[in-house]
């Protein structure tokens, strides 16, 4: 049940920010759709191991990765689908505690909840990386293999 | 004389494609490949050549023994995904029929004056995005309740509120994040919610910058380094300022109670 509330949650909320971003009505529903695994994965990988920072890094190349595949078949550009579904991984509630630390004048504990949001950060933005940078080689092969044909 | 003619219209044409595309904040290749392509599809023109950064297009197309080149500056009117894929789809059109390039600018001037969703659409789904948002971190029902009315009016004020004023992005969201945070401290001094943490995380989701995050990661690995590193330094900026926004208030409320 818990994992179904989650679920769900995850898919309104990527849903919102799908609006807030002014996507195409015809993807809303999908960009949900890739949100909602791409948050599974996040929750389990964070679950399981404790890292939340390898559950990002998971977590957003999933969604990279679907939105490649989402852009191919839907033939919409990608940023449509990765963009809304990789917002709710975004550390929001590393910012507040870290700021939350500080003005408490709890300095260590402040460095400890910013350098955990930044390295999620970056994880992300790796998560993408990798993503895009596999879509790229897939799309070069597959464009090397169709000039070896027609040759 | 005809061919000068010709690469004119054609370079116009492909200057409103790419400043439709850069101004909705799409990715630099993408830009840059909508404008190569749609300017190689005409027989005439012998090289492109483009250079975008966030804030400005430069496009030099070659043709005979002459070239031309034009300069575009540009000025972020703010995310919108649909306007770059309406692009995206025209310039697929573009290049597999015979358009007329007068047909071509009719076409985007329809996509550029097309509008987002109604504001009220918009202000209803900020609030699930920052209701929902709360309970993905864990939060209680009274936490999505009160999280998702301020987010509600978080992005009401951001997107429709402040619209009429011209201010830098980064000051309005600093307003915002204010506001907010004082709206969760109020709610709960008059005892509706027991907690502001999971209300202040809840209405900071529609604000935080990863939209920026992801399209300087992907400018970056494809060799744009300039708007990458300008793209990840408006993030940074951009999340200081809804940190400090959050932190000022609550800095300010924690030392007169």
């Amino acid at each position: 049940m818990f994992y179904v509330q989650q679920l769900l949650y995850a898919f309104l909320a990527t849903i919102g920010f799908a609006v807030i971003f002014n996507s195409p009505k015809d993807t809303i529903i999908k960009s949900g759709i890739i949100g909602t695994i791409g948050w599974l994965v996040y929750f389990l990988t964070q679950k399981f191991t404790g890292s939340s920072i390898l559950g990002s890094f998971l977590g957003a190349s999933t969604v990279g990765l679907l939105g490649e595949t989402f852009a191919k078949i839907f033939k919409k550009p990608s940023t449509t689908f990765t963009i809304p579904g990789i917002i709710p991984l975004v550390p929001g509630a590393g910012i507040y505690y870290t700021m939350l630390k500080l003005t408490e004048k709890e300095l260590l504990k402040a460095a400890d909840f910013g350098s955990q949001t930044i390295f999620v950060s970056v994880a992300l933005a790796s998560g993408i990386v990798v993503s895009s940078s596999v879509n790229r080689a897939i799309m070069k092969y597959k464009e090397d293999k169709s000039i070896k044909n027609i040759q | 004389m005809a061919n000068k003619r010709v690469v004119k219209q054609a370079i116009n044409m492909a200057m409103v494609a790419g400043r439709i595309m850069l101004e909705s904040s799409a990715e630099t290749y993408r830009v840059e490949d909508t404008i190569v392509r749609l300017c190689s599809s005409f027989p005439c023109v012998d090289y492109v050549d483009v250079f975008v950064i966030p804030t400005g297009i430069f496009l030099t197309i070659g043709y005979g023994d002459d070239a031309m080149t034009y300069i575009k500056r540009t000025t972020s009117q703010g995310i919108n995904l649909n306007k770059i894929s309406l692009v995206n789809d025209f310039s697929r059109h573009f290049i597999n029929s015979d358009m007329t390039i007068e047909e071509a600018m009719i076409i985007l001037e329809d996509i550029d004056n097309e509008c987002c969703y109604r504001d009220s659409v918009k202000t209803l789904l900020g609030g699930f995005a920052g209701g929902f948002s709360a309970l993905l971190f864990g939060g209680t029902f009274t936490d999505f309740i009160w999280a998702f009315l301020i987010s509600m009016m978080v992005v009401y004020v951001k997107s429709v509120f402040l619209r009429k004023f011209t201010l830098i992005g980064f000051i309005k969201q600093f307003i915002v994040s204010a506001m907010g945070t004082i709206l969760a401290l109020l709610v709960v001094k008059l005892g509706f919610a027991p907690k502001v943490d999971m209300i202040i995380i809840g209405f900071i989701m529609p604000l935080v910058p990863g939209f920026i995050i992801t399209n300087a990661a992907r400018d970056l690995i494809s060799g744009d380094f300039l708007a990458g590193l300008s793209r990840g330094s408006e993030a940074t900026i951009s999340a200081l300022s809804i940190a400090s926004g959050v932190g000022i208030v609550l800095n300010y409320y924690y030392s007169i109670v």
